[in-house]
């Protein structure tokens, strides 16, 4: 599993590639947690899951736990280019219902920037 | 009669080898004629009972995970079996947003399990270990 960070004024835009799992999601949780940590600035989550092949329980969980984290700085959680498979996974775990589908980054940075959200 | 073929391995309790064994388990499920998502679905369910074994059963420590596959006709069977901790309440464990780990986890290892497979059998002595059975049946696809 691969993950790579990019901040944009207030978006933080993360993007995985690979499977992540119980295995792979420790380095998942200590890198966003990093990034999170250097930028207080980051109200928006945009996850860039395209090349994100799999993922379970496990994953999800640590993708939850940065929601609360933007849900107390009052931002948002958005998936971008999401598989059918990773989409069904999202919308029965219940994470769909607390973050939104988006067809591409420059999307939802648009919105962001146009202080559409 | 009906086809029946099966393989069993075992491996260390250690988080590198969720994904060897549902990629085994899905590798050997494609004998059946499941659609690409369907062998997604069963990869889900492994991963999630095999994280269960490591997490819970041996709480990330040592200790060995048994996977059977079976498969009977159009029948798959695959049986996860951990010799750790147990689960004293086999019940409670299987409701969705149950976890012993609030912090970590989502508590959905279960419900994914149930979500994905047509029947989840589960069966745990305290200080013993845990089995896992996820059944489910290539379902019937109309012709052509």
């Amino acid at each position: 599993m691969q993950c790579s960070f990019n901040t944009v004024g207030q978006a933080l835009i993360a993007k995985l590639r690979g499977e992540l799992d119980l295995h792979t999601s420790p380095q998942f949780k200590e890198e966003i947690t990093k990034s999170f940590t250097t930028h207080p600035q980051i109200k928006y989550l945009i996850m860039d899951v395209k090349d994100l092949q799999f993922i379970d329980s496990s994953g999800l969980g640590v993708i939850l736990g940065r929601y609360r984290e933007l849900e107390e700085r009052g931002g948002r959680l958005f998936f971008v280019e999401a598989n059918p498979h990773i989409k069904r996974v999202l919308q029965m775990s219940g994470l769909q219902k607390i973050s939104e589908f988006a067809g591409s980054t420059a999307e939802v940075l648009q919105r962001v920037e146009g202080g559409q959200l | 009669m009906a086809e029946r073929n099966w393989v069993k391995f075992e491996f260390p309790s250690d988080t590198r080898n969720v994904a060897f064994a549902r990629t085994a388990v899905a590798l050997f499920a494609s004998q059946l004629d499941w659609t690409l998502d369907e062998l997604e679905d069963i990869k889900v369910a492994v991963s999630e009972a095999v994280s269960n074994s490591i997490i819970h059963g041996y709480q990330l420590g040592a200790g060995i995970v048994r996977v059977e596959v079976e498969y009977e006709g159009s029948k798959l069977t695959i049986v996860v079996e951990d010799y750790g901790q147990g689960i004293p309440d086999v019940a409670q464990a299987q409701e969705t947003g149950f976890t012993t780990i609030p912090e970590e986890r989502m508590g959905l290892g279960f419900t994914f399990m149930h979500e994905y497979m047509d029947e989840v059998l589960v069966s745990s002595e305290v200080q013993k270990g845990t089995k896992v059975i996820l059944i489910k049946e290539v379902p019937q696809r109309p012709e052509g």
